[in-house]
Formats: structure tokens, sequence, C-alpha cells
């Protein structure tokens, strides 16, 4: 497999807007590889969030170039991305987004259902996902049922359902208490160094302080990278 | 993935969103089976009359009849010379049997100088007489009758007993003395109004009762051909073409043109107002719910799920409720029907045998084509929010909010 999961080469995303375009992210490089774990952070409205989207392939570029597994994403129908989002991307949210009607095992089966997966493989791989984030005796409880840490917990399980090569977070601590930051900070690092490449947006120091790569981002343009 | 592939994924996700919201799932549940009950009476009502009236005309076994001018019986001329009309009818070899039958009103002479407005029918001919006799025995001979239910209940007389009434033939303006009719049976006049007092004669005694008032004369001539009735139209206005005759289905159109539009003009009406409000109340309720979950629903997009499954949730959601609602608007509509049935058949002129509202296969299976199409136009408005829903600034919005 490919060791390079996503090539951005110079992109930028510029939205219309009624008071004139304004340019969100600007001219950023960046490659992410198998393993890589990133930390994006910066003030409040320069483009973080944006960014992921970008890599996540749920916004496209308005300039510059961007490359999932080797294929142009600018190229492929919004179909075609839906898939390839499906099977090889995972997104945690800051709301979590869990569907309130489902429980905590039928969230996590939604995508491998949706990726076709027969209904052993989604039992088999559910079960393994609940034990994974620990909450195996959870697994028949609805989101209004879980904590807040729960339901990031799920909601990691959820993005972990199709094995993505890459797992995106937007503020995955950003409605947690300082604590529960921690625990969900401590599954993401075993979510990567079991293998999958992870970029976090952040406004958590120590969460971002657990990245082995570091950009800092102002005015939409990454201002500096540590790498640790 | 297949369209029927993606639906099979979406209806239990559907199915789900309902249950999770039960105010909503059962507001628009009820909601769809009240406008789904009246439109379902609408489209009986449209048909239903002339159904009923079809049925009410080929229930007394004669498929043409023949009226002196083209006006429907009672409303035009009478027929004159009816003996030898009738004879040159009778003898038509397309004709099977022909009965004529001459309307007359009667007032009954009850005990204590009381009367009861009657309606007479008087009939001769080799055709089975317009009633069904239910005790008793029908007429054979001039001088008796078959009363109904309503009558024998009224005047308290039965077969056997005597009645004494003076007739009212609408011609001239002299007093008619009094006729004594022996009754010997209880009959069922198919055509009978609502509680209308109907007694059933020769034409002699009719006749005979209203004097020399339109001696010779009849409303109507019923006709029951060989075997077609549109041939014995023909061979009726060969040998008579002064006569009105008309099939069965002629005089249907004939009432169609006259009276029943109305009906079918105003049931076209509501079944587009009620269809309307269906259409509106779930295209609401299914743009409040997804505009609800529009952060959840950017999340099942960035994680994978495809625009056509996401429209598909909603299609099936909005089927969901039109299919529960439309179910028990079933038995809704079926016990509205028969309340509004009893209400309009109040109205004067309406014989009680006809219905206003007739169940009929066609009418059911248009009330499910309707409602299936209105299932889908209303989830198209919520179903474009869906599709075009920006996955990013939906979810940058749903984190700023």
């Amino acid at each position: 497999m490919n060791d390079l999961v996503v090539e951005a080469r110079s992109i930028g995303r510029v939205f219309q807007m009624p008071a004139g375009p304004v340019a969100a992210v600007r001219d950023v490089t960046l490659q992410v590889r198998s393993g890589d774990y990133i930390a994006v952070r910066g003030p409040s409205g320069c483009g973080k969030s944006t960014l992921l989207h970008m890599l996540g392939c749920v916004d496209t570029p308005t300039s510059g170039a961007l490359h999932f597994d080797g294929r142009d994403v600018s190229a492929l129908s919004d179909a075609a991305r839906s898939l390839l989002r499906l099977r090889h991307i995972g997104f945690v949210f800051q709301r979590f987004f869990l569907l309130p009607m489902l429980t905590a095992a039928e969230n996590v089966e939604l995508p491998q259902s949706e990726a076709g997966s027969s209904r052993a493989a989604r039992e088999r791989r559910t079960r393994e996902l609940l034990d994974y984030v620990g909450l195996g005796a959870r697994a028949d409880h609805r989101p209004a049922q879980l904590s807040g840490g729960e339901m990031q917990r799920v909601a990691i399980a959820r993005a972990l359902a199709n094995t993505p090569r890459l797992l995106l977070a937007d503020e995955p601590t950003g409605e947690l208490d300082e604590a529960t930051g921690q625990q969900i900070a401590a599954l993401l690092d075993r979510v990567n160094a079991d293998g999958t490449a992870l970029v976090v947006v952040t406004h958590n120091d120590s969460l971002a302080d657990r990245a082995r790569r570091e950009l800092l981002m102002r005015d939409g343009r990454v201002e500096r990278e540590i790498a640790r | 993935m297949t369209a029927w592939a993606t639906l099979r994924r979406a209806l239990p996700m559907a199915w789900r969103s309902l249950i999770r919201q039960p105010a909503r799932a059962s507001l628009g549940i009820l909601g769809v089976a009240a406008v789904g009950a009246l439109l379902l009476d609408m489209l009986l009502l449209s048909e239903g009359l002339i159904v009923s009236m079809r049925d009410l005309l080929a229930r007394t076994g004669y498929d043409v009849r023949v009226t002196a001018t083209e006006d429907l019986p009672r409303n035009g001329p009478r027929l004159r010379d009816v003996q030898a009309t009738l004879s040159a009818i009778a003898r038509l070899p397309q004709v099977r049997g022909a009965l004529a039958v001459r309307f007359a009103d009667a007032a009954v002479a009850l005990p204590h100088d009381a009367t009861l407005d009657a309606s007479l029918e008087g009939v001769t001919g080799n055709a089975p007489h317009p009633w069904h006799v239910l005790r008793g025995r029908d007429v054979r001979e001039p001088g008796e009758a078959v009363i109904n239910e309503s009558i024998a209940t009224g005047s308290g007389a039965g077969p056997g007993a005597a009645l004494m009434l003076r007739a009212d033939c609408g011609v001239g303006t002299e007093a008619l003395p009094p006729a004594r009719l022996q009754i010997v049976g209880v009959a069922e006049f198919p055509f009978a109004l609502t509680n209308e007092n109907t007694i059933g004669a020769t034409l002699g005694t009719v006749m005979a009762a209203c004097g020399a008032d339109g001696a010779d004369q009849a409303d109507v001539i019923l006709v029951t051909s060989a075997d077609d009735a549109d041939a014995a139209v023909a061979a009726i206005k060969a040998v008579r073409s002064d006569l009105g005759a008309a099939t069965n289905e002629q005089v249907l159109g004939r009432i169609q043109r006259t009276g029943f539009t109305y009906f079918q003009q105003i049931s076209s009406v509501l079944t587009t107002i009620t269809v309307s409000f269906a259409l509106l109340l779930i295209a609401v309720l299914l743009t409040v719910s997804v505009n609800q979950r529009l952060g959840e629903i950017a999340a099942l997009r960035a994680l994978g799920f495809s625009r056509g499954r996401v429209v598909a949730d909603v299609l099936c959601e909005s089927a969901l409720i039109v299919a529960m609602g439309g179910v028990l608007s079933l038995p809704i509509g079926a016990a509205l029907a028969t309340v509004l049935d009893r209400i309009l058949k109040r109205m004067p002129g309406i014989p009680a045998e006809l219905h206003f509202f007739v169940f009929q296969p066609t009418a059911l299976t248009l009330h499910m084509a309707l409602l299936a199409a209105t299932a889908v136009l209303a989830a198209l408005y919520p179903m474009h929010i869906v599709a075009r829903l920006p996955i990013a600034a939906t979810l940058r919005d749903q984190v700023a909010e």
C-alpha cells in the first residue's frame, strides 16, 4: 500500500460571500503518511476546520491539487468521493453527531452496513470496536444514556468501523471536561499507534502535544510546522 | 448500490426516525389519516351516485325505459294511448317484456279522519312488477294492492285489510271519489324515497282511482330486452320515433347531466383541497424534521453516506407516514361515508335505496395512487434540502451554534 495517504499541493479555499470572496485556506502544502499524527492549531477562523474538511474530501479546494491515495480528489464525482470517505476516511466531530434513535452498537454498525458488510462481520467488528473503546458493556445504550466522553468514544468507534486509513478529528475534546478529554486523547493515541493516520484540529494544548507534527495556522496559511 | 438496495437500507432508518419522534410521527399519521379519509370519501362520492343508480336501475330487471319525451319519468308529459303503445312495443322481437307504469299521489284514509300521503304506482304488461313482495302475494286483479312497510306501519294495515284512498292524478282540479283497495301483500319498492308510503296496483286500479283524469296514460314503459338493450331501443324508435327510448346507460347519462354533475364537481374540488392539505402537512413535518437534523445528516454524509442514501431516508420517512396514515384513513373514511350518506339521503326526492358513497375498487386504487403521489411530492422539498446540503458548511454552522 502507498505510504502517502493524502497529499495537498498549494491548496486554497475561497468562499464567495455577499461582501466579497473570503480566502479561508491559502496555499497549504501538506503530506499525510500512514501512521502520521498531526495536530492543527491556530486561532478561531484561521482555516483549521476548512483544511480538515478538504483533507477529508467533504470540501474541495478552489486552487491547488489534492490527492488521496494517489487519486485526484477534484476529478472524483460526488458519489465517488462519498465512497472514498466511507471506505478510507473516518470523522470524529466536536458534537459527536451520533444518531439518537440508534444504540451505541447500531451507530457503529451503520457505516459498515452502508459499506455492504455482512451482518455477522458487522456484529463481530462492532463488538471488537466497542471493546476497543471500553464500551463493550454499553453496546445497547442509546446516546442519551451515555456521558459526553462515552458518546465521543462511540463516535471514534464509528469512525473506525470501516478500518479507515485516515482519521480526522475536529475538536474531539471541545465538549468534554479536562479529565474526559485526557481519556479521549489517550484513545486517539492508541488508534494512531495501531496504524491509522490521524489529523486533529484542536485548541487543547495537551492533545496537540501528543501529535508528532503540529501545524500552526494563521489567516488561512500554515505559519509554522513543528516536528517532534 | 442499486436504488432498491438503498431504499432497503433507508427504510429501517426512517422507521426509527419516526419512532424517535412519536409526537411528530403521530401528528403526521393522524393528519394523513384525516385527509386520507376525506379523500376516500370524495372519491367514493364522485362516482357513488352513478354506481348506486346503475345498480338500482339494473336491480329491477329492465334495461330500456320509454317515455313521451327525452325527459326522465315524472319530469315530462305522460305517454298517451298507452295500451296500444305497450302492445306495439311488447310485440317487437327485440323485446322480452314490457310494463307500463303510471304514478299518482294519493291520500290514504286513516281512522279519525286522518290521512296518510302516499305514492301510487299502477302497472300493466307482460314484464315482472317493479317491486319485490315481502309478505302476502302480488296483485293480480283490479282493486288489489301491495303496500310498502312504511304504509303498513303507518296505517296498521296488512294483507287481507282494505285501504281507502283518494288519488291526486295531477290532471284537473276536480276532487276524485275515494277508491277502496284490497291489500294482498307487503312489498319493497326499489325507487321509494326514504319514509315514503308507496302503494302498488294494476294500471286499471290507478286509472279507476283517477277517474277520467288521464285515462290510458302512463309515465313510463319499462322494457326488458331480448338480449341487447341498444337493439331494443333501435327497434322501439323504428316503430315509435315520437317516443323517447333509452337504455339504462343513456338514462344514467341524462341523470348525470342534470343532477349528479354537482356532486362530481364538489368532490373534484374537495379532492384537490384534501390532497393539497396532505401535501402541505407532510412537507412541513418533513422539512422541520430535516432542519432539526442537519448536523446528523451532514455527519452521515461526511462518514460516506451517499447523497442518494440520505435522500432515500427522507423519502422512506414520507412513505411510512403516508402509508400508515393511509391505512388508518380507510376505516375512518368508511365510517365517515356512512354518516355522510345518511345525512345526504335526507335530501328530498332521493330514493331510499340510492347511496351517495359506494365502495369501488377503482376508488381505492385511485386513493392509494393519490396518497403515493402525495408522499413523493411532499418529500421533494425536504429531499432537495438534504441533497443540496453543503457538508462542510453545515458541520461548521452546527459547531458555531
